[in-house]
């Protein structure tokens, strides 16, 4: 099934939520919603769900738009971030709950061997007479999961399913999550507010922000065509690094203070103020590429790279090579990073309010 | 040691407190106890008899006290209900939407518990009598609802406002309609704010004392009025008045005791991630 929203707009009172999301979610794809908290991501799920009414503008599942359908009629399943789990009732209950609603009334029998199957799928068989309040964080999520997975759906609207969990378990049930097939074969809008996993999840990737969706595209896309300095600064840790400066008559770039000369990849003009972005993983050290000198800041072991940070004039530069090139660096040692030309990338200055846009053809 | 003598302090201060709490009872249940003859007696001492709780609910001098009792049950019971019956959903309602006026309809609610009774009584008064409700179960349950209500829907519509609105959106979903999703699943997440609410508001209802006063004359007259109606006549019976007003303490005192497991809160530990 696919999903559009076009030019929706929501607004609670004063605070406005969504400030017109345009949103296309193709048939099976698992696209991926990315934002900071506020930036309307629950509030397009909802909306989706029919859950929360939009002010205006139209939702749309298969082409057909769903003003007027209940949410159990749209056929989507979510999950909440808060898991929403019915805390007086048992696991067990809650997971047969979507299949012996008063609307949807699966004999008891196939429910109950729904359930099971479910539950043997995330590995929560042995909870099912539990009440929901004696499980652990880890075993409500799966809980919550098996509640959206129980019912077959024409889409799933995840809302955060990962965010409450510790680190590892987290990247354990991404992988987990992945390689359930209902999910890889199912409409998916997950929402997130960690790029990572958006990276790793999502076939495509929409950016949304103050209630708009900046920009949306492939993995590839989102992080080598960035619309502007916010989208490149959310993807890839450690940060991009980018240095403020303006284009000289010969179409270079110079940092403010001089200290960083570089050639540009795309046309800007002359005289005006730009940042330009290199991610540290295309900055090395014994490659080849546009040399600049500088001298050795800090070090920070990263497994099995390093991240150095190199001093150029005023600027701070950080870089990620591999441990060997890394050895024996100390600090204020000079040393020459090479950058290439065509891993650059060109964003107008920043404005108060107002992310710099990249400069250069657009996705 | 020195926090055992802080504690023993602690106990002390507490007994004391007691003793002092619950001196005009201890002094109510050997009024109660006193025979007539030695009512006035200043002594503690005197034959201990329970022919005041017998006169009272038995022949009790012409004052059918039984009756009151039940009449007190009636109303008071009658109030609860219908507060919860009208109340429940709309504290529901003022909790999940924000709709015109909702907030002047709250306030006014709230705005009947800031007028002393009396202000209102004399009016009351000539209405019930024109209307055929003076002295009658409903008139009386009609207005000790004026009392419950605002209680149930203030008290409530807090209880549904911690209730996140993602258990009634996640039941949507599941097929449940916005009426199934309220009963079956924001109602039980309340049980023990509604465990709360109804023993204050029978409480409240129960004590009133000017609304029976004024506006019931015998058939629908409550405890609170009823017990008073021994200090009548030529001879004040004090002991009666006693023995009434403790027999009238015992249905709160029960009713708390009954639903005391529910007050605890609590049952809504787990609804979302902790």
């Amino acid at each position: 099934m696919s999903v559009a929203l076009r030019d929706v707009h929501k607004a609670y009172g004063r605070t406005t939520a969504l400030d017109g999301i345009e949103l296309r979610v193709e048939e099976g794809e698992f696209f991926c919603l990315l934002g900071p908290s506020g930036a309307g991501k629950t509030t397009t799920l909802k909306t989706v769900a029919g859950l929360e009414r939009p002010d205006s503008g139209t939702v749309e599942i298969d082409g057909r738009d769903v003003r007027d359908v209940e949410p159990y009629d749209r056929g989507v399943a979510m999950c909440f971030e808060s898991y929403a789990l019915y805390p007086h009732r048992s696991v067990y209950d809650n997971l047969v709950s979507p299949l012996r609603s008063p609307r949807h009334r699966l004999p008891a029998a196939e429910a109950r061997e729904r359930v099971g199957a479910i539950a043997e799928l995330l590995g929560i068989s042995g909870l099912l007479d539990r009440s929901v309040g004696q499980l652990s964080n880890g075993q409500r999520q799966r809980v919550a999961l098996g509640r959206v997975l129980v019912r077959p759906a024409r889409a799933f609207l995840l809302d955060e399913p990962l965010s409450h969990l510790d680190a590892k378990l987290r990247q354990q049930m991404r992988a987990e999550l992945k390689a359930i097939g209902a999910v890889r074969r199912t409409t998916t809008l997950y929402v997130t507010h960690d790029s990572v996993e958006a990276l790793a999840l999502g076939d495509r990737i929409g950016v949304i922000r103050d209630g708009r969706i900046v920009q949306t595209g492939t993995r590839e896309e989102i992080w080598y065509r960035p619309y502007d300095t916010e989208v490149a600064r959310a993807f890839g840790r450690p940060r991009i690094n980018l240095l403020p400066g303006t284009v000289t008559e010969a179409g270079e770039f110079r940092s403010v203070d001089g200290a960083v000369e570089l050639p540009l990849p795309v046309r800007a003009s002359a005289g005006s103020e730009v940042l330009v972005g290199v991610r540290p993983r295309d900055v090395s050290l014994a490659g080849d590429g546009h040399r600049l000198s500088g001298s050795v800041y800090v070090t920070e072991v990263l497994g099995r790279s390093v991240e150095v940070t190199v001093r150029i004039g005023a600027q701070h530069l950080s870089l990620v090579v591999p441990r060997s090139e890394a050895a024996g660096l100390r600090p204020d040692e000079p040393v020459r990073p090479a950058v290439r030309a065509e891993n650059l990338l060109v964003f107008e200055a920043d404005r108060p309010g107002r992310p710099g846009r990249r400069i250069g053809k657009s996705t | 040691m020195k926090r055992r003598l802080v504690g023993r302090l602690a106990d002390a201060a507490l007994i004391l407190y007691f003793l002092f709490a619950l001196f005009p009872i201890a002094w109510m249940v050997l009024l109660s106890l006193k025979p007539a003859d030695q009512l006035f007696s200043t002594y503690f001492s005197f034959t201990p008899t329970l022919d005041s709780y017998r006169t009272v609910l038995g022949d009790s001098e012409g004052i059918p006290f039984v009756r009151f009792f039940v009449n007190s049950l009636v109303v008071s019971v009658g109030a609860v209900a219908l507060s919860l019956v009208v109340g429940l959903p709309a504290a529901y309602a003022s909790a999940r939407w924000r709709f015109r006026g909702s907030e002047n309809l709250m306030f006014t609610l709230l705005s009947f518990r800031f007028a002393p009774e009396l202000t209102v009584i004399i009016p009351l008064f000539v209405l019930y009598q024109k209307l055929g409700l003076f002295d009658t179960y409903v008139g009386m349950v009609w207005v000790l609802q004026l009392v419950t209500l605002p209680l149930v829907v203030w008290i409530m519509r807090s209880y549904f406002t911690d209730l996140t609105p993602e258990l009634e959106q996640a039941a949507l979903l599941d097929g449940y309609s916005r009426k199934q999703a309220f009963f079956r699943v924001a109602l039980p997440l309340v049980k023990p704010g509604i465990a709360a609410v109804s023993l204050l508001a029978f409480i409240f209802a129960w004590n009133n004392f000017v609304f029976p006063l004024i506006l019931t004359s015998s058939s629908a007259q409550t405890v609170t009025v009823g017990a008073l109606s021994f200090l009548g006549g030529d001879r004040p019976k004090y002991n009666l008045t006693a023995a009434a007003a403790l027999v009238s303490v015992v249905p709160p005192l029960l009713l708390a005791l009954t639903i005391q497991r529910y007050l605890v809160r609590g049952l809504s530990f787990g609804a979302v991630k902790s």
